[in-house]
């Protein structure tokens, strides 16, 4: 049971990402300069202590994690 | 634990993956045709770091070097060094104030794909709300001592991140160390990460020394997400986090008043001091929490650049075993005034219902009859916040240099209301924050 509920998120997870995958462009390093906008990374804009009154005003917590597609340098 | 057991199996295969050094060859060190370089409509900057595993260890959540770092420039220097101060303060009705400067630096080198980074920060917190009020003690003041130290190395499509911080006032201790790796797929268009995480915290009482009184709580996080290029403009993204806390978490401090039966039925929504006082039982026992909580999450972001502004949405799911379910919504609109000066609107949701155990009025038959859980936490009971506000970047560097000297500040309000709570119904507040961030 517990093997089973584990699994489930990873397997709706890899089934979004298909999905999605298959209305994708694929886009070339050199064109990425949109995608490499200060301001299409998620931390943009929001300072620690903005995140810190999130952590004590709400009772939910998570959703910190990222994994940005930059410009494709390097 | 299952869970744990697989999370660590993934870990462990990426860090082999990582360590193996065939994986070190770059798979798409391609570089772009002369004729197209020119076509693009913005200048390709330097790889803006990616940031760390989430700085656990102040609470904050906040991940990753500032965000004004993430800007940074190569200016065919092999290493690119920027710091930051941040000032923040934060006012609510409930007569709470906190004022939070911070500072951090990063050290990096985009062509070697390396970087570290360091903050520090300090919160002064001064508080009157009515459950100190409620319990006779004086205004509560408090110094909080966060700090962080970070690292990334990615050298080629696969990337690790660690980060280590600590967080500290009088009555609390918190440690944590965390680690995250990415790998990146399909020409950098699908990015994998998956990261973990461990804390533990100290948790006493002001004036008694930890050796005297203490209670230990753990946590381990994992999280694992995807993120999407769909086209030159637009990223989504899905992530998802599952945090198991073990140990006793109950604040030592907050007291529980408990009426009778009949009594119970009859306190008001919002009660005030004087009415829970005149009301409540004489047992008043302290606030007791289950002694395990697994925390689950599952967020959705969406990142859109237009020709001049970019739309960043946020949704995260969120439902834990204490039977506290939420929803958060977050979208910032930025626009581009000209090239020196971005404003941006911001909204946010936060919808949750309350915990199993939450009850706005605890009933009790007497002392032997003192409900097992209990707790006096707003938080921890249903609520809703609407929040709105915005901020404004100045790029103040020299002719060309947009990113060397950046000034930006927020001004966001709030407001939540408790919708079965007593003492308060709702609360306003505020939260401004004013950053500068150089480069050297």
């Amino acid at each position: 049971m517990t093997s089973r509920a584990s699994s489930s998120p990873a397997r709706v997870l890899l089934l979004l990402v298909a999905l999605s995958s298959a209305a994708c462009t694929h886009v070339r390093p050199w064109e990425r300069g949109k995608l490499a906008h200060p301001t299409m990374n998620g931390a943009h804009g929001a300072g620690p202590a903005e995140e810190h009154v999130y952590s004590v005003q709400e009772g939910a917590t998570g959703g910190g994690a990222s994994a940005e597609s930059g410009c494709g340098c390097n | 634990m299952q869970l744990a057991r697989h999370a660590f199996a993934l870990l462990l295969g990426l860090l082999m993956l990582l360590l193996d050094p065939r994986t070190a060859i770059a798979r798409d060190g391609e570089t772009p045709p002369a004729a197209d370089a020119g076509t693009t409509a913005e200048p390709t900057p330097a790889r803006p770091p990616k940031p760390p595993a989430a700085d656990s260890a102040d609470s904050s959540g906040a991940s990753g070097p500032p965000a004004a770092e993430l800007a940074t420039v190569s200016t065919g220097s092999s290493v690119n060094v920027r710091a930051t101060t941040e000032i923040a303060g934060y006012l609510d009705s409930t007569a709470t104030s906190v004022l939070t400067p911070s500072i951090a630096a990063t050290v990096e080198s985009p062509t070697a794909g390396w970087a570290v980074n360091g903050r520090y920060l300090v919160d002064v917190v001064s508080a009157a709300s009515p459950d100190i009020v409620s319990t006779a003690s004086p205004n509560f003041k408090e110094v909080r001592q966060a700090g962080n130290l970070g690292f990334r190395y990615k050298p080629s499509t696969l990337g690790i991140a660690g980060n280590v911080g600590t967080s500290y006032t009088p009555d609390y201790f918190s440690l944590s160390a965390s680690v995250q790796l990415t790998q990146e797929l399909d020409d950098k268009n699908l990015t994998l990460v998956q990261g973990y995480g461990y804390g533990h915290d100290t948790i006493g009482r002001t004036g008694t020394p930890f050796s005297v009184f203490s209670r230990d709580l753990a946590y381990h996080s994992i999280a694992l997400g995807a993120s999407r290029v769909v086209n030159s403009g637009l990223v989504i993204g899905l992530f998802g986090d599952a945090i198991l806390e073990r140990g006793d978490q109950s604040k030592p401090y907050r007291y529980i008043p408990l009426y009778t039966p009949a009594v119970a039925a009859t306190i008001p929504r919002g009660a005030s001091v004087d009415q829970v006082v005149a009301s409540r039982s004489q047992a008043r026992p302290l606030e007791q929490l289950p002694l395990q909580r697994d925390r689950f999450a599952l967020t959705g972001r969406l990142a859109w650049r237009l020709t001049s502004s970019t739309l960043r949405i946020e949704e995260r799911g969120y439902a834990d075993s204490w039977g506290l379910r939420a929803s958060t919504t977050d979208v910032r609109y930025f626009i581009d005034v000209s090239r020196r000066i971005t404003i941006w609107p911001h909204g946010r949701v936060n919808l949750q219902n309350g915990v199993e155990f939450w009850q706005r009025a605890y009933a009790s038959n007497g002392s032997n009859d003192i409900p097992a859980l209990r707790t006096g936490d707003r938080e921890l009971g249903p609520l809703r916040t609407l929040g709105g506000g915005g901020g404004v970047r100045f790029a103040l560097g020299k002719a060309g240099a947009t990113e060397d000297i950046v000034l930006s500040t927020t001004l966001d309000g709030y407001w939540t209301s408790f919708a079965d709570a007593v003492y308060v119904k709702e609360r306003f507040s505020a939260l401004s924050a004013t950053t500068l961030d150089v480069a050297f």
